[in-house]
């Protein structure tokens, strides 16, 4: 067969047109022929521009959907979409401190909770200096999270935890700094708020607990970032207090707190 | 936040590289862009709606297995899907006999005249559809019914020269010239190259 006669094929080649054993002897010859493939190669081109002529038909939705549906079996996860799955994600509260991987990983999902309840509350609301409050309280979550020196503590004792509240502190006692998350606080009626203490181990609140900041309890779960000196063993507890900025020392009985456990 | 928008502003090729990685928003861009021609040639070859639909299936996640294969310096991503999907709607209407005899000859198997105006709501397919038909009108016409018998048909050679009553050899001759007409034709800017970001739906 002359170089012509394969240049000839290619044609049919592409169509898929070729008898099977022209089909055969084509491919045999394609592998070592430059020539040839660079001919295929134009011709697949024209293959796919005649598609253009097949009068345009709109395909079912159906067909969109069955794709996606295959595909999303084994499609890498969209980064951007935790939130809707992140709230179940919230564990019950345990006892004492969990540091390490496991309760970081935990406490990030809450964040991410909080973060994509936070702004759906914003959406409602559009309160710019809860936005900033947010903000402000989610990085530092944030720069918790990438602390190796930060440790986890479950407030799960005291009446609001009783009556289903949950609340998770994230400290970090190199950084004298905290984040911590809340849920399902009992409503608060008008002028007061609660306040977030740190006690240190084996004082008396009304002495030593050190005042970490204020909130009210919103919608979902709510992030109260504090600073304070961060010592071993603390408890921290949330009391209620007469709002707006909350007492210097704590004036009531705590009604959720936990006690971290040595690291 | 990467968006659906962005997606769009990509080149066919830079979105083959993301779905490679099993991204599944480029995967839905690419047949944003090319699933409604796709589907088209498939349903003109197979003259059934719901085997056109298994056809396309299969060529966008044959796609999406092997992405990693397609290479770049051999053609554009266009061709690359538009040539699959005639060659496996080809091999549907070869194992399903039946479906060559439901349809007729005249129906099936000629290049159709411009569709009305309208019909085509994608200005760069429309486009497309303009230079091809061109490049087919200055065709012999005997060079133009053994392609479209081929191309929309799925007959073989042999089979081509029996239905058109002429030899074999001169049906390799008639699809190898109207093949060649056809790349020289089409061979502009345009054509052959990737397609520009901006403009499809």
């Amino acid at each position: 067969m002359s170089h012509t006669d394969f240049e000839q094929l290619a044609a049919g080649y592409v169509l898929g047109a070729l008898e099977p054993d022209d089909e055969n002897t084509f491919r045999r010859h394609l592998e070592g022929c430059a020539t040839c493939e660079a001919a295929v190669r134009e011709l697949e081109g024209v293959v796919g521009a005649l598609a253009y002529t097949a009068t345009p038909v709109e395909p079912p939705p159906s067909l969109r959907a069955s794709i996606r549906r295959e595909v999303n079996a084994t499609a890498r996860p969209r980064s951007a979409r935790p939130a809707v799955t992140a709230p179940a994600q919230v564990r019950p509260i345990r006892h004492g401190w969990t540091s390490g991987l496991v309760g970081r990983i935990a406490v990030a999902a809450s964040i991410i909770a909080v973060l994509a309840l936070g702004f759906w509350n914003l959406s409602l609301r559009d309160q710019n200096d809860l936005y900033q409050q947010r903000v402000a309280a989610f990085e530092q979550a944030y720069q918790l999270l990438n602390d190796p020196a930060a440790q986890v503590v479950h407030l799960n004792q005291g009446a609001a935890a009783e009556q289903g509240a949950r609340a998770t502190a994230l400290v970090s006692s190199p950084k004298d700094k905290g984040v911590l998350l809340v849920e399902n606080m009992p409503a608060l009626p008008a002028g007061r708020v609660y306040e977030v203490w740190g006690i240190p181990k084996d004082t008396e609140a009304a002495q030593s607990a050190v005042p970490g900041g204020v909130f009210r309890p919103s919608t979902g779960i709510s992030l109260v970032d504090f600073a304070m000196p961060i010592q071993p063993n603390m408890t921290f507890a949330v009391t209620n207090e007469p709002g707006p900025t909350g007492s210097r020392k704590p004036t009531t009985t705590p009604l959720i707190l936990g006690t971290a456990a040595t690291a | 936040v990467r968006g659906a928008r962005a997606y769009r502003t990509l080149q066919d090729s830079q979105l083959v590289a993301l779905v490679a990685e099993k991204d599944a928003d480029a995967l839905e861009v690419l047949y944003d862009r090319y699933g409604k021609v796709s589907y088209s040639l498939a349903r003109r070859i197979v003259a059934d709606e719901t085997l056109a639909q298994d056809v396309v299936q299969e060529v966008f996640l044959s796609i999406w297995r092997d992405a990693g294969r397609f290479d770049a310096a051999r053609g554009t991503v266009s061709t690359y899907l538009l040539a699959m999907t005639h060659h496996r709607a080809v091999d549907v209407v070869r194992r399903e006999e039946n479906l060559r005899r439901r349809r007729t000859t005249d129906e099936a198997l000629e290049f159709e005249p411009d569709p009305k105006p309208g019909v085509e709501d994608n200005v760069e397919a429309a486009e497309r559809r303009d230079q091809v038909r061109a490049a087919l009108a200055e065709l012999p016409e005997a060079q133009r019914e053994a392609l479209a018998l081929a191309y929309f048909g799925g007959y073989t050679q042999r089979e081509v020269a029996s239905l058109v009553g002429v030899p074999l050899g001169t049906v390799k001759t008639r699809m190898a010239a109207g093949m060649r007409k056809l790349k020289d034709a089409l061979h502009e800017p345009g054509l052959s190259e990737e397609h520009p970001p901006w403009s499809r739906r």
